[in-house]
């Protein structure tokens, strides 16, 4: 890590409090705009766990926050006479315990696919899963489901779920920490540089692989029960949705794929973008996400970390001759 | 017995499209090694320019085939050199993803042009229907699939007997002794995706002719081609042929017998199933080396 | 000749579809020593390679390492043992740093992560690229990438290590340079079995020649006694002066 541990963990502990104050001086469109930043910003990094440090980008993790919000509210909505903020405990963990079992169980046929076959076949997941959730009685996905109101009752729910998101973003973005800074993490980057490699070299593959795979999909299912709550009401196109799948992607790529902070630097971009330059252009969103990819595809691959990086690169003094 | 019968003709009357609507995608996977994610637009496109061109002139839909087909060959050789070439130089997800962002936009301004209602460009005659024994067969996609296998016969003598054919079987099956030979490896990609281009056009014309379309269904076909290419193989119209009728058929015999809403998940498990087993399809790679 | 055998090959073969990749070679590596493999082309260096590393399964014979037999195990496996194999076309993780990559080697080897950080660094000393540890492996030479195969496979704490060509392609600097860090690997405890072409270097560093032709050894002995062997000179070496 380029930043001393002990400094990194104070620049985010003030970001976080600088970050806290938002629903005290802001007005509620920009309220619902930083809801919209953490919760995206959240989703990038457990995104980035799988796409990003083991380099299986998936284009499909939408299946999870709608497996997640689906399975959570269809539990809460069984559940009469309990407190709202054990509901909302309880449907955390109910969305968390569906997507680890969904993800373990497919992660063994689709992880054995690599590149572009794993990203299509997680596009498939996704659209298999909106399809049963819209097709299917049982998840009253094309009725819709209602979610009980869990805010507190003296405070603004959207103050409420403010700092909820941002709470659940800094608890992502610390496991991602955590996981980069292990041999687990290590290993995994080294699955994503060369997995045959790696594995000669002995490292876990097939097992680091599958837990990367399940904590991304468990925390980004998580955050689905937090988005769906803040909804209050959700059908299948609320949370099975390509343009997450998408964005996704994007927020990773705009930040600087395969880093911690990209994701989050690229959230933030991506959403104040679409939200506040193009907000009242709604019709734009698609074609200005699609633009922003195609134009970093071509002239930043790196995203906006990799230009700071090749631009830190051209400073340095030219290396010592090889002995 | 007439059950199936009828769902099996049905299935195969579909599925002959599906090939159509894929042998682009296949083309390009093979040659370019790019999965073209802006697929579906093409064919999308191509229905869309029928409308237009069978309104403006009044004729017959079918009719404006080589019209369309110019267009999109235009558009296709344009788009690759330009543009797609490019992210084909960097890395094989920044193709997909450049394909995806093209196909996004392109989505949003047929939104914004056509609205995201649902249209088709049903023929006069679309109402007539014959049967062969006990199995009904209606005049539109007869025709639709009658369109679709002599195309795919005019692409598969083309890829086999032309000058043309035989430059991109070279390029695809050993690229770096092609440009050692003269062969300007670019140029031939450009013509192979506006080929690709060209046949996924085609296949918006004959899909819009018996099935409604909105820009919406854009990621469908894109997906469905991917299917149908790791069903049947890559490169190879035949490849294109058998994993369409295969997918056409168990699409309508899991409509019929399952659920009219479940076509996707048997497709998607179908497609699983054989990435896990035989990810380069039924039929190979036609342009790799025999075993 | 007192220590056991670190590498023991009994009666070898591979065939290939009726060709005799290798035909019943046998021989013993001694611990610490640097031994190197050579021979015409096409006479079964790299098959000898990939048959002890696990690569392919032999048609008949056996092989074991440190008194262990590892014939027909899978390559993960055998790397669990000990063997670490540094290949002519250097695989690197190119978007880590060397220290990175070192370290890779290091957390994941032979049994377990210990002492991580002393083992990287040995590793990296050892292979003269100490210097280089904070650059991404994407701005190596080809060069430094070999040295950066080696350290690697020594950070994974192998007894063994299979250097596959590791001076080709060099300049005569470079390949110096090889050479005098598969010594200081030696010095270390670590044994090197080698396939090399370069003739001036193989008979400077080795303590042992093995020399095969259509796949059978034909000699096995000090470089002096193989080099001055007719049989050998017959196949391979030419006139004596290339000594």
């Amino acid at each position: 890590m380029r930043l001393n541990p002990a400094l990194a963990v104070l620049l985010m502990v003030a970001c976080a409090a600088l970050l806290a104050l938002g629903p005290l001086v802001l007005p509620p469109f920009y309220i619902r705009v930083g809801q919209l930043m953490l919760y995206s910003a959240g989703l990038a990094v457990a995104w980035t766990i799988l796409g990003g440090f083991a380099g299986y980008a998936s284009f499909g993790h939408a299946a999870f926050i709608g497996v997640g919000a689906f399975a959570a509210g269809l539990v809460e909505a069984r559940l009469s006479g309990v407190s709202p903020p054990l509901l909302l405990l309880i449907g955390l963990a109910v969305g968390g315990a569906c997507c680890a079992v969904l993800s373990a169980a497919i992660s063994y046929p689709i992880l054995r696919l690599r590149g572009t076959f794993f990203a299509i076949a997680m596009l498939g997941v996704s659209h298999v899963c909106a399809e049963l959730n819209n097709n299917v009685d049982f998840f009253e996905g094309s009725l819709g489901l209602n979610f009980p109101a869990v805010a507190p009752k003296d405070l603004e729910p959207a103050t409420f779920f403010y700092w909820l998101y941002l709470l659940a973003g800094l608890v992502v973005l610390l496991i991602a920490w955590q996981i980069r800074r292990s041999r687990f993490g290590a290993g995994l980057l080294s699955i994503r540089e060369d997995e045959d490699t790696a594995r000669m070299l002995g490292v876990p593959t097939e097992r680091y692989k599958r837990m990367a795979f399940v904590i991304s999909a468990v925390l980004t299912g998580q955050l689905g029960v937090i988005y769906a709550h803040s909804l209050g009401y959700i059908t299948t196109d609320s949370v099975y949705r390509d343009d997450t799948n998408l964005s996704l992607i994007v927020y990773s790529l705009l930040g600087g794929m395969g880093t911690l902070f990209g994701p989050v630097i690229g959230a933030f971009m991506l959403v104040f973008i679409t939200q506040v330059v193009l907000g009242r252009l709604l019709d734009f969103h698609l074609f200005a996400t699609g633009l922003l990819l195609v134009i970093l595809v071509l002239a930043a691959p790196g995203g906006v970390l990799g230009l700071v990086r090749s631009f830190q690169l051209r400073r340095r003094p030219a290396a010592a001759p090889a002995e | 017995m007439n059950l199936i019968a009828q769902t099996l003709a049905d299935g195969l009357v579909l599925g002959g499209i599906y090939a159509l609507a894929a042998v682009g995608f296949s083309l390009i996977f093979g040659v370019l090694h790019v999965i073209n994610l802006s697929h579906g637009i093409l064919v999308l496109l191509g229905a869309y320019l029928a409308l237009i061109f069978s309104k403006a002139l009044g004729i017959d839909p079918l009719l404006t085939l080589p019209l369309v087909m110019a267009v999109l060959f235009a558009v296709g050789y344009v788009y690759q050199r330009f543009l797609i070439q490019h992210a084909v130089d960097r890395s094989q997800l920044g193709s997909m993803l450049l394909t995806f962002g093209v196909a996004l936009m392109l989505q949003n301004v047929m939104i914004w042009v056509f609205s995201p209602d649902m249209r088709n460009i049903t023929p006069s005659w679309a109402f007539t229907s014959f049967h062969i024994g006990a199995v009904n067969f209606d005049a539109v996609r007869v025709s639709a699939l009658l369109a679709s296998l002599v195309l795919l016969c005019c692409l598969a003598l083309l890829l086999k007997f032309s000058p043309l054919g035989r430059v991109i079987r070279a390029t695809a099956q050993q690229t770096m002794a092609a440009r050692l030979c003269g062969v300007n490896v670019r140029h031939v990609y450009a013509l192979t995706f506006a080929v690709s281009a060209a046949f996924a056009g085609a296949a918006g014309i004959v899909i819009g002719i018996i099935l409604p379309f909105s820009p919406a269904d854009e990621a469908t076909w894109t997906l469905n081609a991917f299917v149908v290419v790791v069903l049947g193989g890559v490169g190879s119209p035949a490849g294109a042929l058998l994993g369409g009728l295969l997918l056409g058929i168990v699409s309508t015999l899991t409509a019929q017998y399952i659920g009219p809403s479940f076509p996707n998940v048997t497709m998607f498990l179908l497609l699983v199933l054989l990435l896990l087993v035989r990810p380069t399809g039924l039929l190979g790679n036609a342009f790799s080396a025999s075993r | 000749m007192s220590a056991a055998p670190i590498l023991r090959v009994d009666r070898l073969s591979k065939n290939f579809r009726g060709l005799a990749a290798i035909a019943d070679v046998s021989f013993a590596i001694e611990p610490g020593s640097i031994t190197s493999i050579i021979g015409p082309n096409g006479a079964g260096k790299s098959t000898l390679f990939n048959l002890v590393t696990g690569y392919l399964p032999p048609s008949a014979g056996e092989i074991q390492f440190q008194g262990r037999p590892i014939t027909g195990m899978a390559t993960n496996r055998i790397a669990e043992f000990g063997i670490a194999r540094a290949f002519q076309i250097a695989r690197p993780f190119r978007d880590l740093s060397v220290f990175d990559n070192v370290r890779i080697g290091a957390l994941f080897g032979k049994a377990g992560p210990r002492d991580v950080a002393a083992t990287t660094a040995r590793g990296m000393e050892l292979a003269a690229i100490a210097h280089l540890a904070d650059q991404p492996a994407s701005t190596l030479t080809v060069g430094q990438l070999r040295h950066l195969e080696v350290a690697r496979a020594i950070a994974t704490r192998a007894d063994l290590l299979l250097a596959d060509e590791p001076c080709a392609g060099l300049n005569p600097t470079e390949t110096a340079a090889m050479i005098e860090v598969l010594r200081q690997i030696r010095s270390s405890g670590v044994t090197v079995l080698l396939v090399e072409h370069d003739m001036p270097s193989v008979m400077e560093v080795s303590d042992r020649l093995l020399v095969l032709d259509a796949g059978r050894l034909i000699a096995d002995g000090s470089p002096h006694a193989v080099a001055t062997n007719p049989q050998v000179i017959a196949a391979y070496l030419g006139t004596p002066e290339a000594v």
